[in-house]
């Protein structure tokens, strides 16, 4: 058991001592701006995309639904890479703009920027899936009542269909964001220094030069805790919307 | 009148839909186009067509050795996953017993918790019991993120199926063991053969936990993860990273219009 301790610490408490007073949390509110920021765009442009598929009446609802959601299941990697090849220094955009006159943009990669947009090009897809079951699934009867009791398209929508699917909204929003509060492969390649996120601190400190797992495992516990009262709270959510339904 | 969508906002949605199908598609037509472009850099102005880093990494050793890795590791860990997925959601839909809920729950926490975390712990576990990284770790740390997706796969799907064919086949006289490979098998298989694959596909394309469960040799994202910092090797990953992704295109379609398919056939009455 005692292997369980690396270090001649025994039990301690140093980690979270240095978690709170190392510029950790600071660290961890700039990764969380970014993916509640990424995880907001994201769902607001999957919303009408999923509203399109569900409601319009389309008859190849479920080709496009598959056309929107296969790039999510190719890989996650080779996504980053094509972005990687798009934004770099010399990389398309930047090339055609120089080949056309203009000055090339720096900020493209290895910025913040470069980090949110793949990570929202990453998520969109998936997204979309959660609010378009929410919305299949609704009773097309409660917009044609709404229509009969003089409610315009605009507030059948904002008094029936928004709150009815803000549960698939909600789930939408928790799936992009716990994955991307937590994520250190897109940072650590398209990211730079700017970009640096909570989950690259995590990993460094499990396999740079001066590795330090207690602190390392500190921070990683932490972010557990923060999702798991995340998830909690959107059960508790949930369960509080079917019993105002039913 | 369409209690949904005016005349002009299905236009503008439909607009803004394949827009979005462009943003998507995009970079993947754009590592296509640069795949076959003749120079070092991936960079406008195109310059000429070559076939050269198709065939530079058909022969690269390393690189096939490490599809060879991936290969092997989604292999054992997508098997181990469904079955061990089959099990699970069976136990939870064949009784009512009190904490159902909670299991199920319990089954699908490695979805909420980030691949960093779950990285970091299994290695932390198999330095403490003093396991040497391999294959076989990775295997075990894919088994764990894949085993939510099969049972979302197979639970609904175990569902679906009336239990009074289990119970036919009980009075029958089939044991157990042979109602289910006579009954149940045939009746969840399409699920069993979605969930293998997309088993299969995220540990091929895993690299969050492999990175920290890996041995001495390299999976796939590993090498991919660590081509990507050298710009000499770049159009050579172009052109895995469009056959990879072509591929797993062609599968994940197909093998959805299949199982839509064969699940009908089994709806429809005989």
């Amino acid at each position: 058991m005692l292997a369980l301790f690396p270090g001649p610490h025994g039990f301690a408490l140093g980690g979270w001592y240095r978690l709170f007073h190392q510029g950790y949390m600071s660290l961890f509110w700039k990764s969380a701006q970014m993916s509640l920021i990424v995880s907001a765009l994201v769902v607001a442009a999957a919303y009408p995309l999923a509203y399109f598929l569900a409601l319009s009446g389309t008859r190849r609802k479920y080709v496009l639904l598959l056309l929107l959601i296969a790039p999510f299941m190719t890989s996650y990697l080779l996504r980053v890479l094509a972005w990687k090849v798009i934004l770099g220094d010399q990389g398309v955009i930047n090339s055609a703009l120089s080949s056309l006159g203009f000055h090339p943009l720096s900020f493209l990669l290895y910025s913040r920027f470069a980090v949110m947009l793949v990570l929202g090009y990453v998520w969109l897809p998936f997204v979309a899936l959660p609010i378009f079951v929410t919305l299949d699934t609704l009773d097309r009867g409660l917009l044609e009542a709404a229509s009969d009791l003089y409610a315009s398209r605009w507030q059948a929508f904002v008094r029936v269909t928004l709150p009815l699917s803000m549960p698939g909204v909600v789930a939408a929003f928790l799936f992009v964001f716990i994955p991307t509060v937590g994520e250190f492969v897109t940072p650590s390649l398209v990211g730079g220094s700017s970009g640096y996120m909570y989950g690259n601190q995590i990993v460094d400190l499990f396999q740079q030069g001066f590795p330090d797992w207690e602190t390392g495992a500190t921070l990683a516990l932490f972010l557990v805790a923060v999702i798991s009262v995340l998830t909690f709270v959107f059960v508790r959510f949930l369960r509080l919307g079917e019993a105002r339904v039913a | 009148m369409d209690v949904a969508l005016s005349r002009n906002g299905r236009r503008i949605m439909r607009v803004f839909f394949a827009l979005v199908l462009v943003f998507l598609y995009a970079p993947i037509a754009i590592l296509l186009v640069f795949s076959f472009n003749n120079a070092d850099i991936p960079a406008f102005p195109l310059s000429g067509f070559t076939l050269r880093w198709y065939h530079d990494f058909i022969h690269n050793g390393e690189l096939q050795a490490a599809l060879e890795t991936s290969a092997i590791v989604a292999a054992i860990s997508s098997v181990i996953a469904v079955a061990l997925g089959i099990l699970a959601s069976l136990a939870v839909t064949r009784s009512r017993f009190r904490g159902r809920g909670a299991a199920i729950s319990f089954l699908l926490v490695p979805l909420v918790i980030p691949l960093v975390v779950l990285g970091i712990s299994l290695f932390l576990l198999f330095h403490v019991l003093g396991v040497p990284l391999s294959i076989l770790t990775i295997s075990v740390g894919h088994v764990v993120i894949t085993i939510p997706y099969t049972i979302l796969v197979l639970l609904p799907r175990l569902e679906q199926i009336d239990r009074s064919l289990g119970e036919a086949a009980y009075d029958l006289g089939a044991g157990p063991l042979a109602t289910f490979r006579r009954v149940t098998l045939p009746l969840i298989f399409p699920a069993v053969v979605s969930a293998l694959l997309i088993a299969f596909t995220t540990s091929f394309d895993e690299y969050a936990v492999a990175s920290f469960l890996a041995g001495t040799r390299e999976t796939f994202p590993i090498y991919l993860y660590s081509a990507l910092r050298f710009p000499t090797q770049l159009p050579q990953v172009i052109a895995v990273a469009v056959v990879v992704l072509c591929a797993s295109l062609v599968v994940i379609v197909a093998a959805e219009l299949w199982r839509r398919r064969a699940e009908a056939r089994l709806e429809a009455p005989a």
